[in-house]
């Protein structure tokens, strides 16, 4: 079996765990409801992921993504307020602006050589406080601001018991699968984390490849922004805040490598409902926020020196195997 | 093979930052030939092949593919006209398979829906495999093979596009023995098809095999163009160099017993994985060659005897004590000197000057004033190095980065020199690496050992470890399986004994 397949199963294998303990010490958990609303957080995390797990692929990261939700809430809000615009165009300019920070982000690291981790790093308040100076004030108060369109809150309602927005998580990823195993854009991705040099060797075009990720990623949260503000029915500045958190740590527990070439969305979509079941579960169990906090960062750290050991072991493996097989002949 | 010329270069000119690389440089590829370049590090052939490629652009000169005049301005334009360039460093993607690797870019698709077609890419890599006998898999995921097989990809990769001229810049660096002569067949086949290939080794003896004509730089200028019958080793060594060296020394020698006693001994030495039962010694003043294939456990080996790695069983006696390696600086403190293989990886820090680099191993023996080290010592230190190995630029403050590979190797060993050296372990010190520079780390090497270091050379280079060894073993698939100790030895007997040909008899029974 291939390594990436074990390392995926390893992730699943993790969430069972947690949801069994969950389902024996909470009567509350265990229930479709429960299950649905698990998922409906996961679908906001694991949105994003996609575009994140892309960029992590190629060996980036992104942590402005919190920020764009908060841009792109604040957006719609203020055509929503002060504009005639209908509905659709209000959600078609948020993700605009999503896609623009996005490739804001990509021209910095393309064009500029920005190391990833500072550019986003910068434009995660960017684009925070650009939120701000955007954001409608009362008294000189920023509020939360209400987006109450009929057509729009449905966006935040289910059918037949399932969120809109589950659905929507579930088409993206199945297309953002598609894209990573079965197009050349997917194969460039792998390529520029695995060997980025060798990448440009082979006529890639790596800085398109890369901006375009990040671009991906805007347009992820843009979508996500569209789909928890039309829940909340408002958005407030500090929309998003530690949602970069979330949505990494769920794209590592997946099993993507931060050094690039290693994932998929997959394992993504395991680690996003990872992370939504924990919070569920320390929700449920009325845990301190705080240690909340620690309990998330703890299993990011585990997982990270797991995936390092995981990959020495394997290596180690592979190569007894092949001396094995060679002295054998 | 044709009168064409399939490819034209005349009067380039290059100039980095003011400082004139080459020389109206002309270069001339015939159709179906395979034109070997060589020249120093430094003489220009890098940037002129970068030129060619369109990595670089030209100051002045042209370019003419198939007779007409051609712009190069990427690698895009050389490939759409059938170059390929099969780089030294190894250009293939781990995260992908074979097949991903070799159509990278170029990937079949499915109708008009822009996605990938698996079956079809599998099956036209593998078909390519099977028309050169490469041992691969066009499923195999190449961060499961050995640099080797890498190596291999890379080629295909080269292949499929149907190139008419296949750049190979130092094809063989890190091929083994066997993979190497694969690699020559395939350059035969190709010949017979009219691909033209400009090959650009350091390897003289497989360039006299393979070359059809030979075009040697020297200092950024043409020195020569030799037809096939022209090409004589020496000659061709005086056109690059302008000294005098001796390549015949090499191809065979007589061995005799050093009866010292043995200053290290190591007994059933054994990493799983990597080698197993490993035991040798080595007397005062002898150089110990290890020959093998490359991943027959030679560097593991090395590794473990200097602390780099741990190993499962086995003992290390040294002047009759045992030693018990736990990290490479008890083994620095103990008088081990190591030079690793992976020079440019592990032998240096690039962005450091050169007596940074060279004080990094040496602070404990650099005097400490109160809390700082005295740079004057540092200099000192780094300067009397230079004049001992010659070294060029003699600036103690440039980056070593930006040196070239000889002179960086001469700097990784000059580091240990200044300390007062036990055992020098030195893996692959010559990998590509001009000849003159070569000779002068070999004369090192040998005074070394006549002051009574014990000094173990890895190489693959057959004729290196004939020529410098006292003493050679063989390694094969992590196990020692052979000793040339006495009498007189050639490379064909390394060669045999690394690449399994004797032992076949024990292995059947």
């Amino acid at each position: 079996m291939n390594k990436n397949t074990i390392r995926k199963l390893v992730s699943a294998g993790l969430l069972i765990v947690l949801i069994l303990v969950f389902t024996i010490s909470s009567d509350y958990f265990l229930t479709f409801n429960n299950f649905m609303e698990i998922f409906r957080d996961a679908s906001i995390v694991g949105i994003i992921g996609i575009g994140v797990t892309m960029v992590i692929l190629t060996a980036g990261i992104d942590l402005s993504t919190g920020s764009i939700m908060a841009l792109t809430g604040m957006t719609m809000a203020n055509i929503y307020r002060y504009t005639l615009l209908p509905i659709w165009a209000m959600i078609l300019a948020g993700i605009f602006v999503a896609i623009l920070a996005g490739l804001f982000n990509g021209l910095m690291i393309t064009k500029f050589s920005l190391p990833e981790f500072i550019a986003t790093l910068s434009t995660m308040s960017i684009f925070r406080a650009l939120t701000y100076i955007i954001s409608i004030k009362q008294n000189g108060l920023i509020t939360s601001q209400a987006l109450k369109a009929r057509s729009f809150i449905t966006l935040g309602k289910s059918s037949g018991g399932i969120y809109y927005v589950i659905m929507v998580f579930v088409l993206m990823a199945v297309i953002g699968q598609v894209i990573l195993k079965y197009t050349r854009f997917g194969t460039y991705l792998y390529g520029v984390g695995s060997n980025r040099k060798a990448a440009q060797l082979s006529g890639i075009n790596t800085d398109r490849t890369r901006a375009l990720a990040y671009m991906i990623t805007g347009f992820c949260a843009g979508i996500a922004a569209v789909f928890m503000t039309a829940r909340l029915q408002s958005t407030t500045a500090l929309l998003g805040e530690g949602m970069e958190f979330n949505v990494i740590a769920a794209v590592v527990v997946g099993g993507c490598s931060l050094s690039g070439g290693r994932g998929d969305i997959i394992g993504t979509l395991i680690g996003a409902i990872f992370m939504a079941t924990l919070d569920n579960g320390i929700y449920k169990f009325q845990i301190n926020t705080a240690y909340q906090l620690i309990i998330k960062g703890m299993i990011i750290i585990c997982v990270v020196a797991f995936d390092s050991w995981y990959n020495n072991f394997m290596d180690e493996i592979s190569r007894d195997k092949k001396l094995k097989g060679v002295t054998g002949e | 093979m044709s009168q064409e010329i399939i490819l034209e270069v005349k009067d380039i000119n290059k100039s980095f930052f003011g400082v004139q690389v080459l020389h109206k440089v002309n270069l001339e590829v015939r159709k179906g030939e395979v034109h070997a370049l060589m020249g120093e590090n430094g003489a220009g052939k890098s940037t002129l092949i970068k030129i060619i490629t369109g990595a670089y652009t030209k100051d002045e000169g042209k370019i003419f593919w198939k007779g007409k005049e051609v712009e190069m301005n990427s690698l895009k334009d050389c490939q759409a006209l059938g170059m390929a360039c099969i780089y030294q460093e190894l250009s293939v993607i781990p995260a992908l398979s074979v097949a991903q690797n070799i159509y990278l870019g170029r990937e079949p698709k499915r109708g008009k829906t822009g996605l990938i077609h698996y079956k079809k890419m599998n099956q036209m890599a593998q078909e390519l495999i099977d028309k050169y006998e490469f041992p691969l898999k066009a499923t195999d995921m190449v961060d499961s093979l050995s640099i080797g097989l890498r190596q291999l990809v890379e080629i295909l990769k080269g292949l499929s596009s149907n190139s008419q001229l296949l750049i190979m810049d130092e094809p063989t660096a890190s091929l083994s023995a066997k993979e190497a002569s694969i690699l020559f067949q395939i350059i035969d086949s190709l010949r017979k098809q009219e691909v033209s290939i400009i090959y650009i080794s350091h390897r003289l003896e497989e360039v006299y095999r393979l070359s059809d004509r030979l075009t040697i730089l020297r200092d950024g200028r043409n020195a020569a163009v030799l037809e096939r019958e022209e090409i004589r080793p020496k000659e061709v060594i005086q056109t690059m160099i302008g000294k005098v060296v001796d390549e015949s020394a090499g191809s065979k020698k007589t061995l005799t017993q050093n009866t010292k006693e043995a200053a290290l001994k190591v007994e059933g030495l054994t990493r799983k994985g990597f080698f197993e039962k490993v035991s040798f010694e080595v007397r005062r003043g002898e150089i110990l060659g290890f020959g093998g294939l490359i991943g027959a456990g030679r560097t593991e080996v090395m590794r473990c005897l200097y602390g780099a790695d741990k190993y499962q069983s086995g003992k290390i006696w040294i002047e009759g004590k045992e030693y018990i390696p736990t990290s490479p600086k008890k083994s620095i403190a103990f008088g081990f000197g190591f030079v690793p293989e992976d020079r440019r990886g592990q032998g240096f820090i690039p962005l450091l000057s050169m007596n940074r680099n060279m004080a990094l191993t040496n602070y404990d023996i650099i005097k400490q004033m109160a809390f700082s080290i005295s740079s004057k010592e540092e200099v000192d230190m780094c300067e009397k190095m230079i004049k001992k190995m010659d070294i060029r630029p003699a600036d103690p403050q440039k980056q070593v980065g930006l040196m070239s590979g000889g002179n960086q190797q001469k700097v990784v060993i000059g580091k240990w020199l200044v300390r007062n050296l036990k055992i020098l372990i030195v893996d692959e010190p010559t990998a590509g690496i001009d000849v003159g520079a070569k000779d002068e780390i070999y004369h090192i090497l040998e005074e070394l050992a006549a002051k009574g270091v014990v000094v173990i050379l890895v190489s693959s280079d057959l004729q290196e470890l004939v020529r410098v060894s006292h003493r050679i073993l063989v390694m094969r698939k992590g196990k020692i399986v052979k000793e040339l100790a006495e009498g007189t030895i050639t490379q064909a007997d390394i060669l045999e004994a690394a690449s399994g040909i004797e032992s076949q008899e024990e292995v059947a029974g």
